[in-house]
């Protein structure tokens, strides 16, 4: 009995599994290389778009103080860099004056 | 420092040979998912005491089939997670351009609304003309 189930796992069961994600992952849509250039054009693009925006917004804010730009996505990395830096001159500046 | 050539595909399992241990086919496949590398490798081994050494012919198979991977393939850390999202799922990537486009979107029109309805400048000039 046991060794009839270890046969029909090894010769059924284990390809069956294996062929069914080979299935899979020749049916999943794959990207072309036209595919990659375009995704490489949106990243640099939505890239730059945000750095314009962020030295508009800035540029706005130094102009008038009560304008606030509000952040809908917090927390974020590219954000918290710059912030870092900052904290970093900041506590420098204050480590000079003592 | 300059770019990767144009055709260079992104998209392709290559081998990290500057993250190499061996031969840099675990590097490769850690930077082509995004696992870390140390989780990879030590896979790599688990599966090799399982197996039974079967998975070492095959580590050496694709470390002589598999290209180098350009050195220069990405110009910052995360222009590479850019990608491994994109080689695990280029819809959801797509998905993720367009919301920071709306969301740039959103801050343009927040500008834009600020300038038309408090107009910070014209109000100056009348209290000028005063």
């Amino acid at each position: 009995m046991e060794e009839v189930l270890a046969i029909v796992a090894i010769f059924i069961a284990l390809p069956w599994i294996i062929l069914h994600y080979v299935t899979k992952w020749k049916t999943s849509a794959t990207i072309t290389s036209d595919d990659e250039a375009l995704l490489e054009e949106l990243y640099s693009l939505a890239k730059r778009l945000d750095e314009r925006m962020d030295t508009v917004e800035r540029l706005v804010a130094s102009d008038n103080p009560d304008f606030k730009p509000a952040r809908l996505i917090h927390d974020r990395e590219i954000d918290n860099e710059k912030l870092r830096e900052l904290d970093r001159m900041l506590a420098e500046k204050k480590g000079a004056h003592q | 420092m300059n770019g990767p050539p144009v055709n260079t595909s992104r998209t392709t399992l290559y081998r990290d040979k500057q993250n190499a241990k061996l031969m840099g086919v675990c590097a490769g496949i850690a930077d082509y998912t995004g696992v870390n590398a140390l989780w990879v490798r030590l896979g790599f081994i688990g599966l090799t005491f399982v197996a039974g050494g079967v998975t070492i012919p095959f580590y050496f198979a694709a470390g002589l089939l598999l290209n180098k991977k350009p050195p220069h393939l990405y110009v910052d850390r995360e222009e590479q997670q850019y990608w491994q999202r994109v080689r695990q799922s280029p819809k959801r990537t797509a998905r993720e351009i367009r919301a920071r486009m709306r969301d740039i979107d959103r801050r343009l029109a927040e500008v834009e609304t600020y300038y038309v309805s408090s107009n910070p400048r014209l109000t100056a000039e009348i209290e000028r003309l005063r």
